[in-house]
């Protein structure tokens, strides 16, 4: 069953890669890579302050402070330096929260496809309790009732989007243990470990791989949102969110403040979705051509 | 089929008292609200009078069991900050989230159904790689962002829009699209992928063959037979992604809402509040939930059909 | 189709002030109303349009200058007893006249509270006053334990202002006996003696005075006015340029050329009788040794955040005292001070080895918080203190593991009893929650400093208090934050000195609209 949170059902066109796509891949690497070496291209450091050229406007308006190009926030940090350490740890976040899902779901749906019975009823039933519950709403609860740390951050980001692994593993490993080559295995003697390790696990690196990056730009979505509730990366780190949810109200004023990180995170998820998208399309080929 | 409806009762009513439960035991390990929100300059003496006064002297395990009889028998006590019934407190907000909800709803459907069906029809032409570029858009556009992004150039640059709270049809505006902006994303894909399969289906060759206009096959017989998924799927999805918008959408346009509510109950640890709070959202996830089952078990024979 | 939005839209946004109503745009409600049980910056904005004490000040006037309210007459008849004369024919919203029964009830309510939030509000404000009583139907009397230096101030409190017997009884339950219930009950429908009538509330979200017509002073000027709630401060300053709000609260200073750039609008402000402080754990095991609180204070440059985040609109104090203190403000004490190169060498001295300080917070409780936290974080690491901010909204001041936060010391009434009094009392606030330390020393001093009817030895002995501050810091007073009120040019209306922090003060005098 296709559901409205399966992000993207694209226009199949059978593994090429149209200019849409190419523009959109090239902005998800140049920001990977902004992010990655952030510590040595930004000009100043990310909590830097300097209470004298507080809320200065970016390039090109008045009041300029030199060398701040997207201008200063409201204890004269620089915008930029703070914008791409925010992605930095906005990444960092979404890649530890998409691998602790990762890990997560693909045990248990491991668990479940291999083993039937009431384990994998079990298990089949935390996933529909968790398709069922509004996970950005638990969010919320957890972090506002435990308070904030990164641990407890992570970990949420983490548990968010578990239940899609697990079905996707789930019914990959099922599909798989009834091809012949498999049934083999057992006949000869293996065990099942051995043959979640030389058999299945080969065959679900591609649909985890997209699943995975479809989970990247959702999770920074969720940080991000968390982050601006205050519930999420806290100050004076920076994270996209948080910086656009602390600068908010300054944003009559000094709109730069807030358009900046926004803008990132906008480029962020949406490049990553087309990404993933069509990531989708070519593993659906390879699958296809197989 | 009856089985299959008290499997899905069954589901129902675990899935709650799990919630219930789970509920307690988050607000229990997260301090008390003495401590928390009123703990600014009180003596030991205070304290201890404040501490039987909201009736959190019980050991965990009475408090517990408390609670449940309450919740059984309809009783979720008083508000810890302002002392009304929490049913009461509950339900001011439950209607405002609720129109909100609506509107965000109807929008959506207004929206989302033409732009998938142009998508599906012109699927080879720019105009369907617009409607994808939208349904990618608002995907990647966090509701947040879209919501301050609006207020800035509507309200404070232009001033053509109200910002602050429920009171008139202008006030609806922003919030509405704001909550609707994932839901229009996600609607738009279902129902051009809804259409594609259906209009690759014999039935709609034979209606072309018949010598049909395209509007008339579009209309007549594409739409409604992806219809019935596309409604079933609203049901199954709608509640979740707008719980998630509600909340920030609610608090950047001062919304009388349930979701505002719910997040100052847990800051203030609010308990009673959020206890009750949680669990009429709960209801309404699992209620929608339910019927989502029992709508799909309806259209499927093998289930309809089936004998345990 | 969009053009129809528009018009609707433009329809429907509130014209500008009409006649004699207008909207408050605030960044917070109350959850509940009663005068006696709140004593929160969000509440103290509310109860002086609704409620009157039996002592009123002259507000626009910084010195005490007492003028009768609901009592007409007053004098001490003994050093322990005040007699005081009610006046006539006022009457509450509900109808109800006002009797001495209603007087007593709400005095004693607090003086020999029962009901828990009363107990903790009468325990450090009115502990010295033991009962009131009735003469006649015209005459009260209210005992003290002690004799009182500071009658007036303490009978003028927001926690002893007048409401309904009958009334409040009736509200749930027996209608002759004051419950529990009751005064919960009254918190959601307070009734008062005062100009404007609670018409509407709703906790947390939206309340609507309408005029009391038979109010016994002059008439409100303002028809009815509503007050919303709104949190955001981007929000409220656009509601305010979107006609929304006639009045918006709580304007950060960076906001202010916002507002005053636009001709129709305007700011009205003041720096407020109130502190925000730092406070630190005298008992934490990491700063035992009070060199060490004493660097964390002499590294703070307040003047610096005072000019970067208030524009130099703040009151950088030299010890804890306001000019509203009348007699009893002595600025030339000299308690706190910005010396870093003094910071350096306590630290030195006390062996401080780079362990981390925590500094919480919290959100948006005080204006400009986070950020003069953020900054403090940086003057400490110049002078090599390891700092690290713990933002959240749960209260830590209780906490054996907290090391410092910001927090806020209010003027709840116009004395040093009424702001360091109150809060760092031996055996106080500050003493239970286990992170100051009090000994026969201090609250011998403190008690001449409470209770001496001379002047001159209260004055010493507060310098005396706040040496051993100086010497054993638990508290920094950063700044008097300046509170700034936005409205449109057309209202004519600020904050005014005899008021402690907040108040919205819309009786006859203290506010007009242009054109009306």
């Amino acid at each position: 069953m296709t559901t409205l949170a399966d992000p993207v059902i694209a226009p199949r066109r059978k593994g090429s890669t149209d200019f849409i796509q190419k523009i959109a891949i090239g902005i998800a690497i140049l920001l990977f890579a902004l992010a990655v070496f952030a510590p040595w291209i930004v000009p100043f450091g990310p909590l830097d302050q300097s209470l004298l050229s507080r809320l200065r406007p970016p390039l090109g308006f008045e009041r300029f402070a030199a060398g701040h190009y997207a201008g200063t926030d409201e204890l004269g940090r620089d915008v930029l330096s703070r914008s791409l350490y925010g992605m930095r740890l906005t990444l960092t976040l979404a890649f530890a929260g998409a691998l602790i899902g990762l890990l997560i779901g693909g045990t248990l749906g491991l668990v479940a496809g291999l083993r039937r019975g009431w384990v994998e009823d079990g298990i089949m039933a935390l996933v529909d309790m968790q398709i069922a519950i509004p996970f950005t709403l638990v969010a919320l609860l957890i972090l506002s009732l435990l308070g904030s740390n990164l641990t407890v951050l992570v970990l949420v980001l983490g548990i968010a989007g578990w239940e899609q692994y697990a079905r996707i593993v789930r019914a990959e490993v099922r599909r798989l243990s009834a091809l012949p080559f498999i049934e083999a295995a057992w006949t000869a003697g293996a065990g099942p470990v051995y043959i979640a390790c030389r058999h299945v696990l080969p065959n679900l690196v591609s649909p985890l791989v997209v699943q995975f990056t479809l989970a990247l730009s959702n999770i920074v979505i969720l940080e991000s949102t968390l982050s601006f509730l205050g519930l999420g990366v806290q100050p004076p780190q920076p994270s996209l969110g948080s910086m656009v949810g602390l600068g908010r109200d300054y944003m009559p004023t000094a709109p730069w403040i807030v358009l900046v990180p926004a803008a990132l995170i906008v480029a962020l998820t949406f490049s990553v979705q087309i990404m993933g998208d069509w990531l989708r399309d070519r593993a659906d080929v390879r699958l296809r051509d197989r | 089929m009856i089985p299959y409806l008290i499997r899905v009762a069954v589901k129902s009513v675990v899935t709650l008292f799990a919630i219930a439960t789970i509920t307690f035991i988050a607000t229990r390990l997260s301090g008390n609200p003495i401590d928390t929100f009123l703990g600014d300059g009180l003596t030991e003496e205070g304290r201890a009078e404040l501490i039987r006064y909201f009736q959190l002297d019980g050991s965990l395990w009475q408090q517990y069991l408390a609670f449940m009889r309450g919740a059984v028998s309809g009783e979720f006590g008083l508000s810890f900050v302002d002392r009304r019934p929490v049913t009461e407190v509950v339900s001011d907000r439950l209607w405002a989230s609720g129109q909100l909800l609506l509107a965000s709803v109807a929008f959506t459907l207004l929206v989302a159904i033409p732009l998938g069906i142009l998508g599906a029809i012109y699927r080879k032409s720019w105009i369907g790689s617009a409607v994808m570029m939208v349904a990618f858009a608002g995907y990647a556009v966090p509701s947040f962002i879209l919501a301050i992004v609006m207020v800035l150039v509507f309200s404070y640059w232009l001033n053509w829009l109200p910002v602050v709270g429920n009171g008139s049809f202008a006030h609806f505006i922003m919030p509405t699209i704001a909550m609707s902006g994932v839901l229009i994303a996600a609607l738009t894909r279902f129902t051009r992928n809804a259409m594609l399969d259906v209009l690759g289906q014999d039935f709609i060759r034979t209606a072309r063959a018949k010598g049909l206009g395209e509007a008339r096959v579009v209309l007549r017989h594409g739409l409604g037979n992806a219809g019935v998924t596309v409604i079933s799927v609203i049901g199954l999805q709608v509640a979740g992604l707008a719980a998630a918008g509600s909340v920030v959408v609610e608090s950047i346009f001062s919304w009388p809402g349930i979701g505002q509510l719910l997040v100052n109950a847990a800051l203030v640890r609010d308990y009673p509040v959020l206890q009750f709070g949680v669990i009429t959202v709960a209801v309404a996830v699992v209620a929608i939930n339910a019927l989502t089952d029992v709508s799909y078990a309806l259209a499927d024979p093998r289930i309809r059909l089936a004998r345990s | 189709m969009f053009r129809l939005m528009l018009t609707t839209a433009l329809a429907v946004l509130p014209l500008a002030a009409t006649a004699q109503e207008i909207t408050v745009g605030a960044a917070n409600m109350a959850p509940y109303l009663d005068p006696g049980r709140d004593h929160s910056n969000v509440g103290s904005q509310f109860y002086y349009n609704s409620f009157d004490t039996l002592i009123d000040r002259d507000h626009t006037k910084l010195e005490p200058e007492w003028v009768p309210a609901l009592a007409t007459s007053w004098e001490l008849i003994s050093p322990t007893v005040m007699e005081l004369k009610l006046r006539d024919g006022v009457k509450f919203h509900n109808g109800d006249p006002m009797t001495a029964d209603d007087v007593i009830f709400s005095l004693n309510r607090m003086m020999q509270a029962t009901f828990p939030p009363y107990v903790v509000r009468a325990k450090d404000r009115l502990a010295n006053f033991p009962e009131a009583e009735k003469v006649d139907e015209n005459t009260i009397r209210i005992h003290a334990n002690r004799e009182e230096p500071l009658w007036e101030t303490l009978i003028s409190l927001q926690q002893v202002m007048i409401i309904p017997e009958a009334y409040t009884k009736a509200l749930t339950g027996d209608p002759d006996v004051a419950e529990d219930s009751d005064f919960e009950a009254f918190a959601l429908a307070p009734v008062g003696t005062g100009p404007y009538k609670i018409e509407s509330f709703q906790p947390g979200e939206k309340l609507v005075w309408t005029r009391f017509d038979d109010f016994w002073g002059e008439k409100a000027p303002l028809e009815r006015v509503n007050v919303v709630q709104i949190s955001e401060t981007a929000s409220r300053v656009t509601a305010l340029k979107t006609g929304e709000a006639d009045i918006i609260t709580n304007i950060a200073p960076d906001q202010l050329s916002l507002i005053d750039n636009d001709p129709a609008l305007k700011t009205a402000g003041s720096a407020t009788a109130l502190f925000h402080v730092m406070i630190m754990n005298q008992n934490h095991p990491k700063l035992k040794d009070p060199r060490i609180r004493q660097a964390m204070s002499l590294a703070i440059d307040r003047d610096a955040l005072n000019e970067a985040l208030w524009l130099g609109k703040a009151i950088v104090p030299s010890t804890h005292t306001m000019a509203e203190m009348g007699e009893l403000h002595q600025p030339d004490l000299v308690t706190f001070e910005y010396d870093p190169e003094r910071a350096k060498e306590l630290l030195a001295e006390a062996g401080y080895d780079g362990f981390e300080i925590t500094y919480d917070t919290a959100p948006s409780y005080y204006t400009n918080g986070v950020l003069a936290a953020q900054a403090i974080m940086e003057m400490w690491a110049a002078v090599g203190i390891n700092g690290k901010i713990v933002v959240g909204d749960k209260w830590t001041g209780n906490s054996p593991d907290l090391m410092a936060r910001n927090w806020s010391n209010p003027m709840y009434f116009a004395d040093p009893f009424g702001s360091f009094g109150v809060m760092w009392a031996p055996d106080g606030p500050s003493q239970s929650e286990g992170r100051f330390n009090t000994d026969e020393a201090y609250a011998e001093t403190w008690d001449r400093f409470r209770y001496s009817t001379d002047v001159a030895v209260r004055k010493a002995a507060y310098a005396e208090l706040m040496e051993r501050v100086k010497e054993d810091p638990a508290v920094l007073p950063l700044y008097r934050p300046f509170e700034s009120w936005g409205m449109k040019t057309a209202i004519n209306w600020a904050p005014m000195p005899g008021h402690i922090p907040y108040v919205l003060d819309f009786r006859a005098g203290s506010i007009t609209l242009a054109g009306s």
